[in-house]
């Protein structure tokens, strides 16, 4: 049985160089791992909070905002990161509830999303990274707001809502990934690097708050308490979706003028 | 006489490896058909993003915890007479992680940055703890399985040096046994907690699911290792296998059950005492609801209360055909509650309105396109394992590699 004693010696020398290569491997892996779970915060730092306002007694359900949505973020026709619906009737007068992606502070969605396609950026806002989302759906499944869709094809043609509603500002979304609001970051950011203020020079502020005929939505920083937010949220009873679930929404509601009570 | 057996015995498997054949061919042109078209294909939407797959993806999980517990019972507890069975439950794993890894290919938009999720990490998502588990146990498996491989008659006269290594990898068995226990509790529990961290639906919020599910993946895992097993040495006369192990497995199956369905019965009864809006909804779609005869005769009745009775009754569980069936039926009973379990909470949706949370129902029958990828990948399953037992002797209770590690080949070769 000489050769299996050589064996035996083989096996004990390699188990001693694998319990070397695990341990190390071991570390190495938690080290990552603890960098990560630090890193799941937002990334950098921002002098801003942003978040929006919308008045319920100004709103006339036109759905102008999810046009304009369409159009600058080039949503396809069957999807709705703005949607508006009737809500209900106060003295014979239809109510409607805008709803935008809430940004949440806690939000379910970056919780759970496994590859960390969804995100918060240091100004609040929730983002997607449509190179990493894998399509899983489970941030949809997550959200309590219904805010997220999923590209079941691919987007092709023309975008019904281009050009009447504005031009194309993002590239289409690939077919595969969860896509939702992002609070046209895009037009903060670029509104931003040239000076402009967001929610007060157009070009700088959701396309969604621009195109509203009634001004039933207000956007701004909160960290600023002279903003039209600040002053709105001060000034006014708001409330926020679903408050209960602790999600704490950056989209704020000002009820019609009848109380309806959160 | 002897000649004209064979002959028709091997037909008979022809006609069984063809027929499951076919069905994978149909799946793989369903599976190309989603990846040329996308998920347009199936009869998911926003509303219900989960269904059929998801069903086979966690049913299989669930099914292959035989791997981890006879494991864990030969080399951890001892037990080593059960070590042909945990043999043959650790390839059945093998099997059935691949089954689930083929569904969440089909499943997920963009299966081509599968990887992802083992490069980005969000260590605080129970889906990312799922999906590291599965790659990590898939490897602990694939090592229980190489012994199996190079054990075998063919591999040893092939190429003998790669036999006699992968033979060697019996060394870490009880290592494995180790790793693949934690690995297993860790996930086969938070694939319920991936529902049931989730405050948006109410039915599945609640803790109690994380451990219903490792309850009823312990049931159904060792059921499915049992009754294959038992249905092997039925059809195939190469086969011997021991059945006083078998019958000893089919009692503790009964004893597992019992303690599920005590958890199951006060997990369900804390939620029928007051109105939860969209808990008690979904509470109603399960007893009442579309998905009633699924709960009531799927998961209850069929799933549990019978194979009890069967189970735990010596004679009713001395008669193979019974036992058989009572097996089966656990088996039946786990994918019930997992379909039930997915649906419930997907089929209820919640307003965000500000005033009374409303819930409406919406609807999901799986598309014909899911239908039939789906039957590709269980076909799959059993093809392999039917591969298994015809060449790599999965299933052989007369086979004591630990014991006398050069005997293997007389007995493979009778």
């Amino acid at each position: 049985m000489s050769e299996g004693s050589v064996m035996e010696d083989f096996s004990l020398e390699r188990r001693g160089f694998l319990k070397t290569l695990i341990a190390g491997a071991t570390t190495l892996l938690s080290l990552r791992a603890f960098r990560r779970v630090s890193a799941a915060g937002p990334e950098g730092s921002s002098p801003h909070s942003w978040a929006m306002v919308i008045d319920q007694s100004k709103c006339t359900g036109c759905g102008h905002c999810t046009l304009a949505c369409r159009a600058h973020n080039d949503v396809p026709p069957e999807i709705s990161w703005n949607r508006v619906i009737q809500a209900e009737n106060v003295n014979d007068q239809p109510v409607f509830v805008s709803r935008p992606c809430m940004h949440c502070e806690h939000a379910p969605c970056v919780e759970v999303c496994m590859v960390r396609a969804s995100r918060y950026r240091a100004d609040g806002i929730v983002i997607m990274d449509y190179d990493r989302c894998i399509g899983c759906r489970y941030c949809e499944v997550a959200c309590p707001y219904n805010v997220r869709a999923f590209n079941w094809e691919t987007f092709t043609g023309e975008n019904p809502a281009v050009p009447e509603w504005g031009q194309p500002e993002i590239p289409r979304r690939p077919r595969g990934v969860v896509e939702k609001c992002s609070f046209c970051s895009h037009r903060i950011d670029r509104g931003l690097s040239f000076g402009l203020a967001p929610g007060i020079d157009e070009e700088a502020t959701p396309a969604c708050v621009v195109a509203c005929p009634v001004g039933a939505r207000i956007f701004g920083d909160l960290n600023d308490p002279e903003s039209n937010v600040s002053r709105a949220i001060a000034t006014h009873h708001t409330y926020r979706l679903r408050e209960d679930l602790g999600t704490g929404p950056r989209v704020y509601y000002i009820p019609p003028h009848v109380e309806v009570g959160t | 006489m002897i000649s004209e057996r064979r002959f028709s015995r091997i037909t008979r498997l022809h006609w069984w490896l063809a027929g499951l054949a076919t069905i994978m061919v149909a799946g793989v042109v369903a599976g190309g058909i989603v990846f040329a078209k996308g998920l347009v294909v199936t009869n998911l939407s926003d509303l219900v993003p989960w269904g059929l797959w998801i069903t086979i993806d966690l049913s299989s999980i669930a099914l292959s915890a035989g791997a981890f517990l006879l494991s864990a019972a030969v080399y951890l507890l001892g037990l080593r007479r059960y070590q042909p069975v945990a043999r043959t439950a650790v390839f059945i794993g093998l099997i059935g992680y691949t089954m689930a890894v083929l569904t969440l290919l089909l499943d997920i938009g963009r299966p081509d940055r599968f990887w992802h999720a083992l490069v980005y990490w969000n260590p605080h998502s129970v889906l990312w703890e799922v999906t590291m588990c599965v790659c990590l146990y898939l490897c602990v498996l694939a090592l229980e399985v190489a012994p199996i491989i190079g054990q075998t008659e063919w591999m040893r006269k092939r190429w003998p040096r790669v036999a006699s290594r992968l033979e060697w990898l019996h060394h870490f068995a009880p290592y494995l046994a180790v790793v693949g226990l934690l690995l297993s509790m860790l996930h086969q529990s938070s694939l319920g907690a991936t529902y049931g961290v989730l405050k948006a639906r109410p039915i599945w919020y609640r803790p109690g699911l994380s451990v219903l599910f490792i309850i009823s993946a312990a049931a159904g895992g060792i059921s499915l290792t049992t009754l294959a097993t038992m249905l092997t040495s039925r059809l195939s006369s190469q086969v011997k296998v021991e059945d006083a192990l078998l019958d000893r497995l089919a009692s503790v199956v009964g004893w597992v059950l019992v303690g599920y369905l005590y958890f199951r019965f006060w997990d369900a009864f804390s939620m029928t005492y007051t109105y939860e809006p969209g808990r008690t909804e979904g509470l109603r779609l399960i007893t009442q609801g579309p998905l009633a005869f699924n709960f009531w005769v799927g998961e209850i009745l069929i799933g549990a209360v019978i194979p009890i009775i069967l189970l735990l009754n010596p004679r009713t569980r001395g008669n193979v055909w019974l036992r058989m069936i009572a097996l089966a039926m656990v088996v039946g009973g786990v994918v019930a509650y997992r379909w039930d379990t997915n649906l419930a909470g997907m089929l209820v949706v919640l307003t965000y309105l500000p005033q009374e949370i409303v819930a409406r129902y919406t609807s999901y029958v799986p598309s014909l396109i899911e239908f039939i990828a789906g039957a590709g990948v269980v076909a799959y399953g059993i093809f392999a394992f039917t591969l298994g037992v015809r060449y790599l002797n999965v299933v052989d209770h007369r086979y004591r590699p630990y014991k006398s590690r050069s005997v293997s080949t007389a007995s493979a070769g009778d």
